[in-house]
């Protein structure tokens, strides 16, 4: 493996990080108002958020971005491999972050809500000050767990034509007929960074445990 | 649209043939991660030691890798290395022993939040070993991880789905192929994400199965 | 073998103590919790440790199946070592777990094991353990569930009981076992003050059989009533120690003295 065939993998690394930034920064706040819909029961929404929630769980991301690539050209809707790949890579991930937003959501203790009501606080100043700073704290360490999750899944994107880190170690190997190191480099490259995430989700782990 | 899922129809066989290959393929890699799995939480448990040592680099390094990268690993790069394994066994092992990896730890997270005193007093009456791990560790920490070994299994049958890249006819693959042999895609794969759906949601049943057993011991 | 039996046996080899704690020191770090103690339990007695909280009466006690490993010192059972050979060097698990199955204990937080039923609580170490016939395990079983009262709950899990109900299934599941010597560790500290005296009135019948008890309790009232010898334990070592009717209403040393006078006003 050559400094050229190096740099080639290298360079497919903003290929990557830019789908996973985009869907991690779409999917965080897509999750929390799918999360918001389910807990105020709005009728109707909340039966129809939580059926796609389940279906999009459910579905496999590479299935999910061959659906999208090629049936929404068909319904007319001109989607690219990056369009398509960001667009189901933001659906997945909302899904999951929905999850984890409604679990904490329904763990949030309820007399902090009847204290609220009691000096006459809105609903919505009450989400926005009282509840969403905790929870936000409460779920970091799931939430950080998805977007490592995120990053291990844009492989599969390469279905559809994009070119990230481990499409280009498979090119690199398939030219130069020694699959392994292209990998192993390939590899070196995704470590660092998900266990930087690792880490970090840790790190909030632990300040959960300790009492406050 | 209605034509469409007709010709899908037509091509049932192929899709259930893939649906076939997903559910036997994750069944054994669920089966198979799960026992080395707790087998490797029986390590992970432990604070010191080269066992614990081993066992932890090990499921952290499996954390750290995406699992596409992983198959590939041992498809395309272990026959430089003298082992080769066709597309099928090369995706049974990969997703069994990445697997393996998040069982280990799912499981030592349920191991530790355990009370301790029915495990003292395994101690206490004479357990030991084996015998203690399978009678009076193991049951209550199989009810306890139930629904997070669940949601590790699901996460097996949606990685199986990657498989596909390796030309393994699973169920995506055979979605595939139909489409691009028929034109029919959101057909298809609407097809398949429904099959992969009902899977999910029988994966769950039993989770909720074995969650009631549970209560009943709570 | 019945219990009556077994009793009658007991009585005729009365020389030799059951148990035997020879100069026992154990330390968590700087704390001292034992300071070279020493006890000595005859067959068919039942000794109560009592003292203050953090003497180290537990410690002493789940020191004797080895549960602790004190620094130094021996603890035999019919004179056989435990834990630590004559030689010094450790025993082996097996070996460990050989020995522990003739010495029952009672856990202060029950401890039933609650994926099995009461029944199988019961039954699951002898027949798992002591590799008894299951058949004859079940019948002992039952036997021992009528004689706590607890017959009717038998396919019931642990989760459904009350903690007084627990204790006693916990009781009977330390009976089970056959052992030469039963270990309580402050069974009743757990339990609602109303649950307290069914607990107590089975270890009472225990001791009157002539049951090898060694308790750790608060319950004043069942060291003067049912124990044949008590050990007043402070900091690690026996401060005193005599018949229920010398300590309760003479004692010698200041500390026994101070400690009665606590508990006494407790009372009032």
């Amino acid at each position: 493996m050559s400094l050229a065939d190096m740099l080639t993998i290298l360079s497919a690394t903003t290929a990557t990080l830019l789908l996973s930034v985009t869907g991690i920064l779409l999917g965080l706040p897509i999750g929390l108002g799918l999360a918001l819909v389910r807990w105020a029961r709005v009728p109707l929404a909340n039966q129809f958020v939580r059926a796609c929630v389940s279906l999009l769980r459910a579905t496999p991301l590479v299935t999910l971005v061959l659906l999208l690539f090629f049936a929404l050209p068909n319904a007319g809707i001109a989607v690219g491999p990056i369009a398509a790949a960001v667009i189901a890579l933001t659906l997945n991930t909302s899904a999951f972050n929905c999850e984890i937003w409604r679990a904490a959501l329904i763990d949030f203790p309820k007399d902090q809500l009847e204290a609220a009501q009691s000096v006459g606080m809105r609903r919505l100043t009450y989400l926005h000050r009282i509840v969403l700073p905790q929870i936000a704290r409460s779920s970091l360490p799931a939430l950080i767990s998805e977007m490592s999750q995120v990053i291990k899944v844009t492989p599969v994107l390469a279905v559809v034509g994009v070119v990230e880190i481990t499409r280009a170690a498979v090119r690199v190997g398939a030219e130069t007929f020694e699959p392994l190191p292209p990998f192993l480099f390939a590899l070196a490259i995704y470590l660092p960074i998900i266990y930087a995430l690792l880490r970090l989700q840790r790190r909030f782990e632990l300040n959960a445990e300790m009492p406050a | 649209m209605i034509h469409d899922f007709s010709i899908v129809w037509a091509e049932r066989n192929l899709l259930i043939s893939g649906l076939m290959t997903t559910v036997l393929l994750s069944f054994l890699a669920a089966t198979g991660s799960l026992m080395l799995g707790a087998l490797l939480s029986t390590a992970l448990v432990r604070k010191v030691g080269v066992a614990s040592v081993a066992a932890r680099a090990f499921a952290d390094a499996m954390r750290c890798t995406p699992f596409l990268l992983f198959a590939y690993l041992i498809y395309f790069g272990l026959p430089s290395l003298g082992v080769r394994f066709d597309g099928w066994w090369a995706g049974a092992v990969a997703l069994t022993a990445y697997h393996s990896a998040y069982m280990g730890e799912v499981l030592r997270a349920t191991w530790v939040a355990q009370p301790p005193a029915p495990l003292e007093a395994g101690h206490a009456f004479g357990f030991t070993g084996f015998r203690l791990f399978r009678r009076i560790v193991l049951p209550p920490l199989i009810f306890s991880s139930a629904p997070v070994v669940g949601n590790q299994v699901i996460q097996i049958v949606k990685d199986s789905a990657f498989l596909t890249v390796i030309a393994l006819p699973e169920l995506t693959h055979a979605a595939s192929s139909i489409q691009s042999r028929h034109y029919v895609p959101f057909a298809a794969f609407i097809a398949a994400v429904l099959l992969y759906w009902a899977i999910c949601l029988t994966i769950e049943m039993g989770v909720g199965v074995v969650g009631r057993m549970a209560e009943s011991r709570r | 073998m019945t219990q009556h039996t077994h009793t009658a046996l007991n009585a005729a080899s009365s020389t030799n103590p059951v148990l035997s704690v020879v100069s026992l020191s154990k330390s968590f770090g700087n704390l001292q919790v034992l300071d070279n103690i020493s006890i000595s339990v005859e067959r068919g007695k039942t000794v109560c440790l009592l003292g203050p909280s953090g003497s180290g009466k537990s410690t002493l006690l789940r020191c004797i199946n080895w549960l602790e490993c004190p620094d130094s010192g021996h603890v035999l059972l019919d004179g056989k070592h435990i834990g630590v050979t004559s030689g010094g060097v450790v025993m082996d698990a097996h070996e460990l777990a050989l020995i522990r199955t003739r010495i029952g204990m009672v856990f202060q937080h029950f401890a039933l094991w609650p994926h099995l039923t009461v029944l199988q609580n019961v039954m699951e170490a002898p027949v798992q353990v002591q590799r008894r016939r299951r058949e004859q395990v079940c019948e002992e079983a039952e036997q021992l569930l009528r004689r706590v009262g607890l017959f009717d709950k038998k396919d019931v899990f642990p989760a459904r009981l009350s903690g007084g109900q627990k204790q006693r299934v916990g009781i009977a599941r330390a009976m089970a076992m056959k052992p030469t010597l039963l270990l309580f560790d402050e069974p009743t500290s757990a339990l609602d003050p109303e649950l307290v005296g069914e607990v107590l009135a089975v270890m009472r019948d225990l001791a009157a059989e002539g049951m090898t008890m060694v308790v750790v309790t608060h319950e004043m009232d069942f060291a003067r009533d049912a124990a044949s010898q008590v050990v007043f334990i402070d900091r690690g070592a026996v401060v005193e120690t005599g018949s229920p009717d010398a300590f309760f209403n003479n004692p010698v040393t200041d500390r026994a003295q101070q400690f009665l006078m606590r508990f006494a006003k407790s009372l009032s």
